[in-house]
């Protein structure tokens, strides 16, 4: 067997596992697009005969998505963005240098990553409480998911900042700058795509989050799409075709920017989570 | 002031206020709660005490109820089972897949990365598209389970006591594999290739290089990995929350989730600190393991 032949063979058999593996996503726009019948149909269709686009308007007005929507968006954006202000330069500093006490902060973060969401919303809840927070949940949820994901961003992004030459911050030491001045515009420029992607990782998780928000938003008009696809889905629910084109509309954002950014996420990823 | 200024800039002040504040952000919204968690699985708490630090101590009170309780070892042999389960059939289906997509065919690397959408969905949809797969009437899942003549009647995945706790551990699998096989891909390509050609040349056979070569040189991605997926799988809420609810009859109940239920459901606050407090030590003993796989990075 020729080499082109094999690798045709590999790849057709690659396809064919991919198109297994992501067949769930596939049934969640198909049964969107289908009618009442169509969906309760044995065999099911594979292929819905008279796709219902008007579905997707017809679902996003009917649950207020523009607010859920925006509410995930919210939520987010304050998240990445004090993550990012925040992890950045804990990440530099633990990525620089070697004693003991990077270790035992290196080893406190690693072990503050660990912790389940479900079991910290307790204490967490109390503390907002009694400190007032709690009556701007939108941030109560916010600064609860800081504190949850920041280590995963540390330690992607400490990965970046070893892989930057450490001689290029000595140059510009060299030259006169500052050591704020080295790092602001050495070291960081250099670092940026690392920490665009981990910023773009955690704005999947925080886009997706549900547990905090579900425990920590009474309100319905401040709740992200996560827990508003909780709430459509009762637990004796025949709406299917409705619901998958709820997560339909929730998720396509997020795949869309996955498959643009697909190799720096995955290279991102890689270069720290085992680490 | 100026010593102080230039201290910020360019000197110890600046590495100092890097770590410091973030550190202190942790440790006021991670650390703390912490803390608090563990005093609170020790005191009476109750709907009205529970803003007031000041409560009556109970000792393991609360602990020798909850262990009383009859839900209590099923529920941590749900748990233990949703992990075992979880974790072997990521790692195995994650392994497999790494192992092919290994053998480095044009396209290889851009459809490996095409898996991980599922790694990245929101956890509620995710849920949500398997219970409508698992569905026992009109279901997909089961209809091609019934083509391919491994079941002959519909499975009730989610609502029968025997397959409840089953139907969310497909879905966590679904949702690691692709985790599992990017970060296996990375420990695989790590491994220098003329290893394999000298061991070809003394005749090893397939089987034999993996079991001589790859394992071995494999062991500490290998001892990370499982770690890392013991503590995502201990964290997974989501989809207990989006398919089963713990039920029926708390037959698909985990730890995590049962935790969560008794503090924000029942409101029995101590009982679910207390649920924690054994859940935090199993997640840290783990993350222990994690560090000292990944210790030789750390020392760098």
């Amino acid at each position: 067997m020729s080499e082109t032949t094999k690798n045709r063979l590999l790849l057709v058999f690659a396809l064919l596992l991919a198109a297994v593996y992501l067949f769930p996503l596939y049934w969640m726009y198909i049964t969107a697009l289908k009618t009442g019948s169509e969906m309760f149909a044995t065999p099911p269709s594979f292929w819905p005969d008279d796709p219902q686009w008007s579905i997707f308007p017809f679902v996003f007005q009917l649950k207020g998505m523009s607010q859920f929507l925006w509410n995930s968006t919210v939520i987010a954006f304050g998240s990445v963005a004090l993550i990012a202000v925040l992890g950045t330069g804990a990440s530099y500093v633990l990525a620089r240098y070697r004693n003991v006490w990077i270790d035992v902060g290196l080893f406190l973060v690693l072990m503050l990553q660990v912790l389940p969401a479900s079991l910290m919303i307790t204490p967490i809840f109390v503390l907002f409480t009694l400190t007032g927070i709690l009556d701007f949940p939108r941030t109560a949820v916010i600064l609860a998911i800081a504190a949850k994901s920041m280590p995963f961003f540390i330690v992607l992004v400490r990965a970046t900042f070893m892989s930057v030459p450490m001689e290029l911050e000595e140059a510009a030491l060299v030259d006169g700058n500052s050591r704020a001045g080295a790092f602001w515009s050495i070291v960081l420029p250099l670092a940026r795509n690392g920490i665009l992607v981990a910023a773009i990782l955690i704005f999947m998780q925080a886009f997706g989050e549900f547990v905090y928000s579900k425990s920590l938003i009474q309100e319905i008009e401040l709740q992200p799409s996560s827990v508003g696809l909780n709430a459509f889905m009762g637990p004796n629910t025949n709406e299917w075709n409705r619901i998958m084109a709820f997560a339909s509309i929730y998720v396509t954002p997020i795949l869309a920017t996955f498959v643009l950014l697909q190799r720096r996420i995955v290279s991102g990823l890689t270069s720290g989570a085992l680490k | 002031m100026r010593r102080l200024y230039s201290s910020l800039v360019d000197g110890r002040g600046f590495d100092l206020c890097l770590i410091g504040i973030p550190l202190a952000f942790l440790i006021v919204l991670s650390g703390v709660p912490l803390v608090y968690n563990v005093v609170m699985s020790f005191q009476a708490v109750d709907m009205f005490s529970l803003g007031s630090f000041i409560r009556p101590w109970v000792g393991f009170d609360n602990y020798r109820q909850l262990i009383a309780q009859p839900e209590f070892w099923p529920i941590m042999g749900h748990t233990a089972t949703f992990l075992a389960a979880s974790i072997a059939g990521q790692f195995l289906l994650g392994f497999a897949l790494a192992l092919f997509f290994w053998l480095n065919f044009p396209g290889a690397s851009w459809l490996r990365g095409l898996f991980l959408v599922s790694w990245v969905m929101p956890g509620l949809v995710v849920g949500a598209v398997w219970n409508w797969l698992l569905s026992g009437d009109f279901g997909v899942f089961n209809f091609v389970l019934h083509q391919l003549h491994i079941i002959s009647g519909n499975v009730f995945w989610r609502s029968d006591p025997a397959f409840a706790l089953w139907s969310v551990i497909i879905a966590n699998i679904w949702l690691g594999t692709s985790f599992n096989m990017i970060m296996l891909s990375v420990g695989l390509s790590s491994i220098p290739a003329d290893l394999y050609e000298a061991a070809e040349l003394d005749g090893a056979g397939a089987l034999t290089r993996f079991w001589t070569i790859t394992l071995p040189m494999m062991r500490s991605s290998i001892g990370a990995l499982i770690s890392l997926g013991l503590i995502f799988t201990l964290q997974q809420f989501d989809l207990f929350a989006a398919i089963t609810a713990g039920g029926p009859n708390n037959s698909s109940n985990v730890a995590q989730y049962w935790a969560w239920d008794l503090s924000f459901k029942q409101y029995d606050f101590a009982k679910g600190a207390a649920i924690s407090v054994i859940m935090i030590v199993v997640v840290m003993l783990a993350s222990v393991y994690y560090v000292r796989s990944t210790r030789h990075e750390v020392r760098g």
